[in-house]
């Protein structure tokens, strides 16, 4: 195991191939941490899968699996169906990106769900296909450019709207379903621990920025993701069978434009009639959602400017004990 | 003691005897009776298995993948076009080296949609690195599901198992089933190496490049050829157990001295066998030969077997457009690189569920009265279908 | 089985990711705005953290290495830091003034005595004249290296201008009394009473003391040309504070005139205010204002005094100079004064010109200059020009522009260093504030809660006499207003750098972060999302 850290195991370790200040990475590296080694990990068709394990190496310190693109869920369930047989608890969890979940695996995923299947499915969303080379997903926001739905003459990018994968995964009233982002670890954090105390189908959507895909500097993954939260783009929300328990409330709604500017994959909008249309369309999606989701009237003290906070002497928090493996502690305090 | 027992419901019995703790399926007529017996059986307390209702077939292939590295014996049915709906994860599960087991209720494939039994599905999969073994009773159905589980974990190799569909799987027949205890003294618990667990983290599947991706398929290439030897010892081992035998490979028929042999794959053979007596009973040298182990293919076997003979003629239920038969290119193939130069004639036949009569299988024999396709094969013609 | 089906755990690490990047990340400490300004160049938020902490002897001591007068400072300091403080840009300025006071009144409680880096030992001795703040801080600076020191003053209490100049309800005399007596506990001979130059000789001192260090202040005040100084009427204003300060019981007419707009003005007029008399500030410069402050031309009185002196009803008049007194027979009835053209002459020295037909008559018993001072040389002419050479050493206001007691502080203490240099015979160290400079745009302050400034007790009566008017912060709001410092550039552990990494390249140990530069990719994610800006990102040279 990785002993460089005491405070916490790098399920997902060092010298891995993603692009460097990756998002995807950062959000796998964060959850994979907070539920720990003992887990089984299984992975779809996508980034994560191939600049993980590239070239007979892997960066994956836990038992991990990868099969094809559109199953993850499916062989999810049955290896959590051999694990009840066997009368083992061991956790097992799903990675896929937005293809893997939205698109092409939403079958499968729908089937674990639907089934009462033991697993938390967890989606990197970076709103492509990205590992193939940016191609628009359904995950894909409106307006965006993107290699098959290009900005043109006659087009402004991804004409339809990003599919509301939240609401068709509440729509099976799973025990927990919830969005987070990595801007806001505290509350990834919170919401991963609650849904890793949970029985049953849960499932998490995972904002997670793509400085290649999105067109941005890579020292912003943090920075852009934050603002896809503080705009209303991305309603960080959290629903227990179906209904709608909770929100984090915006402690200030900042426009659209903070936003879309920082990112090359909104840049056609800007200087032309026709893009400031679309920005106006965008607005009103992310007014939309707020209106939808209450996210200013909210009364609860989860808000985005308490979530940002820091504190000194931070502790981590992540799963650093190894639970009845006989093995020693990785802790070395 | 034998019982009266539909094909699907013997080989439901055969596989809850061999113990696997995840079952999941999708349905797919002529698969159907399988899947239901067994879940009757888990609902029952009969079977001590989770069984999953799939959401499609390729989830169905997926999750007994997910069971079996997650260290459990594991079986699924399909046919047709759940067949190919899984493709993806056939491979995925040979590319692994997965111990899975499999039944294939054969069926056409459509479009046209057809429900009724032909070979052309299983024939589609050749190439996944799937052992293949065709069943002609329901007997043979029910021991080689128990050979297949020994033989897919011994190998690391997953074994397709193929009856014909509603000939077999709907057709009642006597079977003598094997009691449990039999069965557990033949098929040792399940055991796999590559079992994922905390406690022994390793990584599966992950990405292999030009200069290593060769190696995977030739480790798998020799696996198959290998299993040759598996599939007839664990056959051979059976019978001392059990008192029957398959011979493993392939079944032979009146071949002594033989001038025509008839290769055919599946429940026809039956038939086929029929015609031979008949045949030979007028004074013609004719004889048969059954391959049950169609992946990997038995060459050397083959063409021991036949390599007394002048004219073999191959009877395929499936075929592959603009090239021919599959099984006699391969035969051929055999045959040429053992330096034989005996004639062999592709007939295709039974298409979409088409009966191949003995009236038709004789006339096959005579090689008259057939529409001459050119030399790739020849289709039995339509006057000779049975309508009543 | 082939072992390539199943692949090693963490197998990845034999790839070295960092070879890809074009910049690399640096762990590096800021020297924050505070420090940079701090006369004393205190490690503000160095001893702000352990008084986060709730390490408040910790917190005393590491203020105490700069500057050994924390009560004092945090009672009169005019607390530029607090200006400077980036956490401005957020809600408010840390009360870095209260915290410091909050600190020093606790050692005095607590009775913490210095603690020396070394035992008195050494055989080369110092010679400190002045026991104003300058010299009690290189006297202090030097016992705690292990070398003795002999104080000599010529009044009859320590503390100099410390004591003589600052009013009570300023800086309580218990309170500056404490703080030398801890500084004087180190060892250090004090001879009060003892002017150099009449009871000691500049020669005796050369021969006893291996170097000299001449902080003797600036008691002499600026006279009114025009002015006879012996008549009761008029008085200098470091003579009235002096005078008060010792206890003396000083009559004031019912109208008082303080001529200045230093802070010795304002003292001078708010003691006045006290004492019942009606106090008008005629002052040839400016009032405070960012037009004024760019021409040169504000008044060099902090703007908080003239603030507390407004409040407890000075009158101010601005631009105004002294053209003459005006006597009514033995008594003085008032002053006449005019606008002022231009406050300094062409060589830049200060000479006030009054424009013609702008007079005004201010009623006044009493006229008080607070217009200055310079350095009284008397008896000690033959060091007016000595240097190191000679082994004397000049600081604090005598050695230039008086400034703040902090800057006196910080006199003493770069004088020290010196003379410990010399006198080991080694090279002196320059000052290591090397470290970069924080401003607030490099740091990420949406990560800081708001909180609201702490601030002391105000007491509502100001006027009745000479009581403190601020009291000190509360016990349990001194821990929260410390930790309200961002600690700008310094690394306090909120872990964001270590759980942003998306390649796992931060290692966090107990206390501090470590980059593994085997596999960062240089990203910029860390340096970004800092909330310190503790992190620098530099291109990576071959």
């Amino acid at each position: 195991m990785d002993k460089r850290d005491p405070f916490r195991h790098n399920v997902l370790t060092s010298g891995h191939r993603a692009c460097s200040g990756c998002g995807e990475a950062m959000a796998a590296r964060m959850v994979t941490d907070l539920i720990g080694p003992d887990a089984i990990y299984v992975n779809a068709t996508g980034c994560l899968q191939v600049f993980t394990t590239h070239n007979e190496q892997s960066a994956w310190q836990a038992p991990w699996i990868h099969s094809v693109f559109a199953n993850a869920a499916a062989v999810a369930s049955g290896i959590e169906a051999a694990l009840r047989a066997r009368g083992k608890d061991t956790p097992v969890v799903v990675q896929a990106g937005d293809g893997g979940t939205f698109d092409i695996g939403l079958q499968c995923l729908s089937g674990m769900i639907e089934r009462g299947h033991d697993v938390l499915f967890v989606c990197y969303d970076n709103e492509a296909y990205m590992n193939t080379g940016v191609q628009r997903s359904s995950s894909t926001p409106h307006a965006v450019r993107t290699t098959t739905s290009p900005s043109g003459r006659l087009s402004q990018g991804k004409h339809h709207l990003k599919k509301d994968v939240i609401s068709i995964i509440a729509a099976h009233h799973p025990p927990y379903a919830a969005t987070a982002t990595v801007a806001y670890f505290p509350d990834l954090k919170a919401k991963v621990e609650k849904a890793m105390s949970m029985k049953g189908p849960r499932f998490l959507q995972v904002l997670s920025p793509c400085p290649l895909g999105w067109e941005h500097d890579s020292a912003l993954s943090v920075t852009v993701s934050r603002l896809a939260v503080e705009t209303g783009l991305f309603p960080l929300l959290e629903l227990e069978h179906g209904e709608l328990t909770g929100v984090m409330r915006l402690a200030v709604q900042k426009p659209v434009e903070d936003y879309l500017r920082l990112q090359g994959r909104f840049k056609h909008l800007f200087g032309t009639k026709e893009g400031a249309v679309e920005l106006r369309h965008l607005q009103a999606l992310a007014d939309a959602r707020i209106r939808r989701y209450g996210l200013l009237e909210a009364e609860t003290e989860w808000d985005t400017e308490r979530s940002s906070q820091v504190s000194r002497h931070g502790r981590g928090g992540y799963v650093i004990a190894q639970r009845g493996m006989g093995r020693e502690l990785d802790n070395e305090l | 003691m034998k019982k009266l027992l539909e094909g699907s419901q013997a080989v439901a019995e055969a596989v809850r005897l061999c113990r696997p703790q995840v079952v999941a399926a999708y349905p797919i007529t002529p698969q159907t009776h399988i899947i239901e017996r067994l879940a009757q059986h888990v609902a029952d307390g009969e079977l001590e298995a989770e069984f999953i209702n799939a959401e499609s077939e390729f989830g169905a292939a997926s999750l007994v993948l997910g069971a079996v590295v997650g260290g459990t014996r594991a079986f699924t049915a399909t046919a047709s076009q759940g067949l190919l709906l899984m493709t993806e994860v056939l491979y995925n599960i040979a590319g692994m080296r997965l111990p899975v087991v499999m039944v294939c209720a054969n069926r056409a494939i459509g479009a046209p949609i057809n429900i009724f039994s032909d070979h052309q599905d299983s024939m589609a999969l050749r190439d996944a690195g799937w052992i293949q073994l065709y069943v002609e009773s329901n007997q043979e159905a029910v021991d080689s599901v128990i050979q297949a589980y020994r033989i897919a974990e011994a190998c690391e190799l997953p074994v397709m198992l193929c009856m014909d569909g509603f000939f077999l799987t709907h057709t009642f027949e006597p079977v003598e089933l094997p009691t449990q205890t039999a069965v557990d003294e033949y098929l040792p618990a399940f055991h796999f190496d590559r079992t994922l667990d905390p406690g022994q983290p390793m990584t599966l599947g992950g990405g292999s490049e030009p200069d290593n991706y060769q190696e995977f398929r030739m480790a798998q290439h020799d696996a198959m050829e290998n299993a040759v030897t598996v599939v007839e010892a664990f056959d051979t081992s059976f019978g001392e157990q059990f008192g029957r035998v398959y011979n493993g490979l392939v079944q032979a028929y009146r071949l002594e001295g033989a001038q025509t042999v008839l290769l055919g794959l599946g429940s026809l053979m039956g038939a086929v066998r029929d015609v031979v007596d008949k045949l030979r009973d007028q004074g013609q040298l004719v004889g048969a030969l059954r391959l049950r182990c169609f992946r990997p293919f038995p060459a050397q076997t083959l063409v021991q077997q036949l390599g007394v003979t002048q004219r073999i003629i191959v009877l395929e239920k499936a075929f592959s457009a603009g090239a021919g038969g599959i099984v006699a290119t391969e035969l051929r193939a055999a045959l040429q690189q053992a330096g034989m130069t005996t004639a062999v004639e592709s007939v295709i036949g039974g298409l979409g569920g088409r009966d191949l009569t003995p009236e038709v299988i004789e006339a096959i024999f005579h090689g008259a009265q057939l529409d001459d396709n050119g030399a790739s094969c020849r289709f039995v013609p339509h006057e000779y279908n049975p309508v009543e | 089985m082939s072992s390539k089906l199943a692949v090693a755990p963490g197998s990845s690490k034999a790839y070295q990711t960092g070879d890809w990047r074009t910049q690399q990340p640096f762990y590096r400490d800021k020297w924050p705005p505070c420090s940079q300004v701090c006369p004393a160049s205190e490690d503000i938020q160095g001893w702000l953290a352990l008084a986060s902490d709730r390490q408040w002897e910790a917190a005393w001591r590491k203020l105490s290495e700069r500057n050994p007068f924390p009560a004092t400072m945090g009672r009169i300091c005019y607390h530029p830091c607090e200006s400077a403080c980036n956490r401005k840009h957020l809600d408010s300025a840390v009360n870095i003034h209260a915290m410091e006071r909050y600190l020093g009144d606790l050692a005095i409680a607590q009775g913490w005595q210095h603690k020396g880096l070394k035992k008195i030992s050494q055989s080369q001795r110092i010679a400190v004249v002045g026991a104003g703040p300058a010299g009690l801080t290189c006297a202090f600076q030097l016992a705690r290296n292990g070398y003795p020191v002999t104080i000599f003053d010529a009044q009859a209490e320590p503390g100099g201008t410390l004591y003589n100049g600052i009013p009570d309800y300023r800086l309580p005399k218990s309170v500056l009394a404490s703080e030398i007596d801890a500084i004087l506990a180190l060892g250090i001979e004090l001879h009060l009473n003892t002017p150099v130059g009449m009871k000691i000789s500049t020669g005796d001192l050369g021969d006893e003391f291996d170097a000299i260090f001449l902080a003797i202040g600036t008691q002499q005040p600026r006279r009114y040309q025009g002015s006879d100084i012996s008549n009761h009427s008029v008085m200098g204003g470091i003579d009235f504070l002096h005078r008060l300060n010792r206890g003396e019981q000083i009559m004031l007419p019912k109208q008082v005139a303080v001529v200045g707009g230093g802070n010795t003005a304002i003292d001078v007029a708010r003691c006045a205010r006290r004492m019942g008399a009606e106090v008008s500030v005629v002052c040839a410069q400016d009032p405070h204002g960012s037009h004024h402050h760019k021409q040169g031309t504000e008044m060099p009185a902090s703007l908080q005094e003239v603030v507390e002196a407004e409040t407890e009803g000075v009158i101010f008049l601005y631009r105004t100079g002294v053209r003459r007194l005006v006597r009514s027979g033995e008594h003085l009835s008032g002053v006449e004064v005019a606008r002022v053209d231009q406050v300094h002459d062409r060589h830049g020295d200060f000479n006030p010109l009054l424009f013609e037909g702008t007079e005004q008559f201010v009623p006044a018993g009493l006229v008080i200059f607070a217009i200055g001072q310079e350095v009284d040389w008397s008896g000690l002419e033959s060091l007016e020009e000595a240097t190191q050479a000679d082994g004397v050493w000049i600081g604090g206001d005598a050695a230039g522009k008086p400034k703040m007691a902090a800057a006196a502080v910080d006199s003493g203490f770069q004088a020290a260093m010196s003379i410990l240099a010399v006198l080991k015979g080694e090279s002196p160290v320059t000052d290591a504030h090397k470290k970069a400079q924080i401003t607030f745009k490099q740091m990420q302050l949406h990560y800081y809660p708001k909180q609201t400034r702490h601030e002391g007790e105000a007491c509502e009566q100001r006027l009745d006499g000479f009581d403190e008017i601020v009291k000190g912060l509360a016990d349990s709001d001194a821990e929260h207003e410390a930790g309200r410092c961002l600690s700008c550039g310094v690394c306090f552990e909120c872990d964001n750098c270590w759980h942003f990494c998306p390649d796992a390249a931060v290692i966090k140990k107990t206390g501090s972060y470590e980059i593994d530069y085997d596999y960062c990719k240089g990203c910029g994610i860390c340096a970004q999302e800092c909330p310190c800006g503790h992190i620098d990102m530099e291109a990576v040279t071959e």
